[in-house]
C-alpha cells in the first residue's frame, strides 16, 4: 500500500479495501480513518459497491446523513441478524401502543372528575392540542401514519395505506 | 431469457438475475415473481450475496422473520434514500415524547381534580362538624371555643402536613408513584384532622399555635397551597380571631408590665369579637 508522505492518510474504506485513497475517493469524507469499524460494518452488510451506488444517487449535502443511517442499520443488523433495526421500530411501536392505552385510561378518569366539577372547568380540557395528539395515533393497529411490518403493513409501491401486505 | 425451474415460474430474484430458478432456490419463497420491485429494492441495498450470507447463519424459522425485516428495510430505503428506517424511528420517538408529555399533563390535571375532590369532602365534613359545635353550646360560652380541644385546632396541627402532600411538583419519573403519594398523603391529612389536640404540646397552647402559624407562612409560598388554604379549611376565618387573640397574648407575654386587669379586658374584647363572628355565621345581618 503506497502512500505519499505528503498526501492525506487513507480513509477507513480504502484502508480496509487495501487500495490507494485518491483525492476523489467517494468514501473519504464520510469514513475517517479513526473509525474503522464504521466502514467494516457497512461493507459487511451492504457491500462497498452498493454503498457507492447509493451515495452517487444522493445530493452531496445529504450524503453524510445517508452514511450515518447506513452505519446505524448495519450495526443493528450485526447485533441482531434476524430483526436488525426493525427490532427497534417494533419496540417503539409497542411503546406507542402502551402509551396510547395509558392515555385513554387516564383521559377517562379525567373526564369523570371534570364532569363532576362543572363550576371550575379546567381550560386545558378544551385545548385542541390534546385532541390533535389523541387523534394522531388513535389506536396502534389502525395507525395510518406508518406501516408495521408485523401487522401486514407494507411500504411497497402497490400499497398507499398502512394495511398492505408485505 | 429466464429458465424456469421445475413446474413453477421463476422467482423474482432469479428472473432479475436471468438464471435458472432451482427448486431449492433459497430466495424463491420470499420474492414471488409478481413482486419484482421488492426484490429490486432488496438487491439494491443489500445485494444477493449479502442476503444469502445473512440467511445462512439463521434457522429456518428465523429466516422468514429476517427476510421480512430485510424487505421492510429495503423498501424504507427506497422510499427514503437518505435516512431509510431512521425516518420511522424518529417519527415514533417523537410520538412517544409527545404522548409522554401529554400523559404528564393529564396526570397533573387528574391530581388537581382528585385533590379538589378530597378537599371538598374534607370541607363538607368539617362544615357539618363546625355546625354541630356551634349549635351545641350557648353563645355565652364563646370562650370555651377558644380553649377547648376541638378539631379546629387540629386544622392548625394539620398545616405542617401540607408540604408532605404532592402539592409541590415532584421530579418523579414514574407516574404511578406520584399518584400513590397524593393518595397516601390525603389519607394522612384526614387522620390528622381526626386526632385530638392533646397530642401536641399542652404547656403553652398559644405559643404552639403561633409556631405552627409561622410554619404555615413559608408554605404559602408554594404555588398551590396558598390557594387551597381557604378551600381546605373554610373555617380559617374563625382562626383569624384566634390569630388576633394570639397576637394580643404575645404582646402580653413580651411586655414587661402585665396585669390581670389588662388580660381580662383583652379577653373580654376578644370574646365579644368571637360572639359577633358566631352571630354573623347564623344571621344574614352584618355585624360591626
Amino acid at each position: 500500500m503506497a502512500s505519499s508522505s505528503y498526501s492525506n492518510p487513507p480513509c477507513a474504506a480504502c484502508k480496509f479495501l487495501r487500495r490507494k485513497c485518491l483525492p476523489s475517493c467517494t468514501f473519504a469524507p464520510y469514513f475517517p480513518p479513526e473509525e474503522p469499524t464504521k466502514f467494516a460494518n457497512v461493507h459487511k452488510i451492504f457491500g462497498a459497491s452498493n454503498v457507492s451506488k447509493l451515495l452517487n444517487e444522493i445530493p452531496p449535502h445529504q450524503r453524510e446523513d445517508a452514511v450515518n443511517s447506513l452505519a446505524y442499520e448495519a450495526e443493528a443488523r450485526l447485533k441482531d441478524p434476524v430483526y436488525g433495526c426493525v427490532g427497534a421500530i417494533s419496540v417503539l411501536q409497542r411503546q406507542v401502543l402502551h402509551l396510547q392505552k395509558e392515555l385513554d385510561a387516564t383521559n377517562a378518569d379525567l373526564m369523570l372528575y371534570a364532569s363532576n366539577d362543572v363550576s371550575h372547568s379546567y381550560p386545558v380540557l378544551s385545548n385542541p392540542t390534546f385532541m390533535r395528539i389523541n387523534t394522531q395515533y388513535n389506536g396502534g393497529e389502525s395507525n395510518p401514519r406508518y406501516a408495521s411490518p408485523w401487522n401486514n403493513g407494507s411500504l411497497d409501491e402497490n400499497s398507499n395505506n398502512a394495511n398492505g401486505s408485505m | 431469457m429466464t429458465l424456469k425451474g421445475g413446474t413453477g415460474q421463476a422467482c423474482a430474484a432469479c428472473k432479475y438475475q436471468r438464471r435458472r430458478c432451482a427448486s431449492d432456490c433459497p430466495l424463491a419463497p420470499f420474492f414471488p415473481a409478481d413482486q419484482p420491485k421488492m426484490f429490486q429494492n432488496a438487491h439494491k441495498l443489500f445485494g444477493v450475496s449479502n442476503i444469502l450470507k445473512i440467511l445462512k447463519q439463521l434457522d429456518p424459522s428465523q429466516k422468514v422473520i429476517a427476510m421480512k425485516s430485510i424487505k421492510y428495510q429495503a423498501n424504507m430505503r427506497d422510499k427514503y434514500p437518505v435516512y431509510g428506517c431512521l425516518v420511522e424511528i424518529q417519527q415514533l420517538s417523537y410520538q412517544i415524547q409527545m404522548a409522554e408529555e401529554e400523559l404528564q399533563a393529564i396526570l397533573a390535571q387528574l391530581a388537581y381534580y382528585r385533590q379538589r375532590h378530597q378537599q371538598q369532602e374534607i370541607s363538607s365534613a368539617s362544615d357539618s362538624l363546625s355546625q354541630l359545635q356551634l349549635g351545641m353550646g350557648p353563645p355565652g360560652n364563646a370562650l370555651t371555643l377558644l380553649h377547648q380541644d376541638n378539631p379546629t385546632y387540629d386544622v392548625m396541627t394539620a398545616l405542617p402536613i401540607v408540604p408532605h402532600a404532592t402539592y409541590s411538583n415532584h421530579g418523579n419519573p414514574g407516574y404511578n408513584t406520584e399518584y400513590l403519594e397524593a393518595k397516601e398523603n390525603n389519607v394522612v391529612d384526614s387522620l390528622w384532622i381526626q386526632q385530638p389536640y392533646s397530642n401536641s404540646n399542652n404547656d403553652n397552647n398559644s405559643m404552639v399555635m403561633q409556631s405552627q402559624l409561622s410554619m404555615a407562612q413559608p408554605l404559602s409560598v408554594q404555588q398551590e397551597t396558598a390557594q387551597d388554604y381557604d378551600e381546605i379549611y373554610p373555617f380559617f376565618d374563625t382562626i383569624d380571631d384566634r390569630q388576633s387573640y394570639i397576637d394580643s397574648k404575645e404582646v402580653y407575654e413580651s411586655s414587661s408590665e402585665s396585669s390581670l386587669k389588662d388580660t381580662r379586658q383583652s379577653v373580654e374584647q376578644l370574646a365579644e369579637n368571637e360572639l359577633k363572628s358566631v352571630a354573623a355565621c347564623f344571621s344574614l345581618t352584618s355585624v360591626n
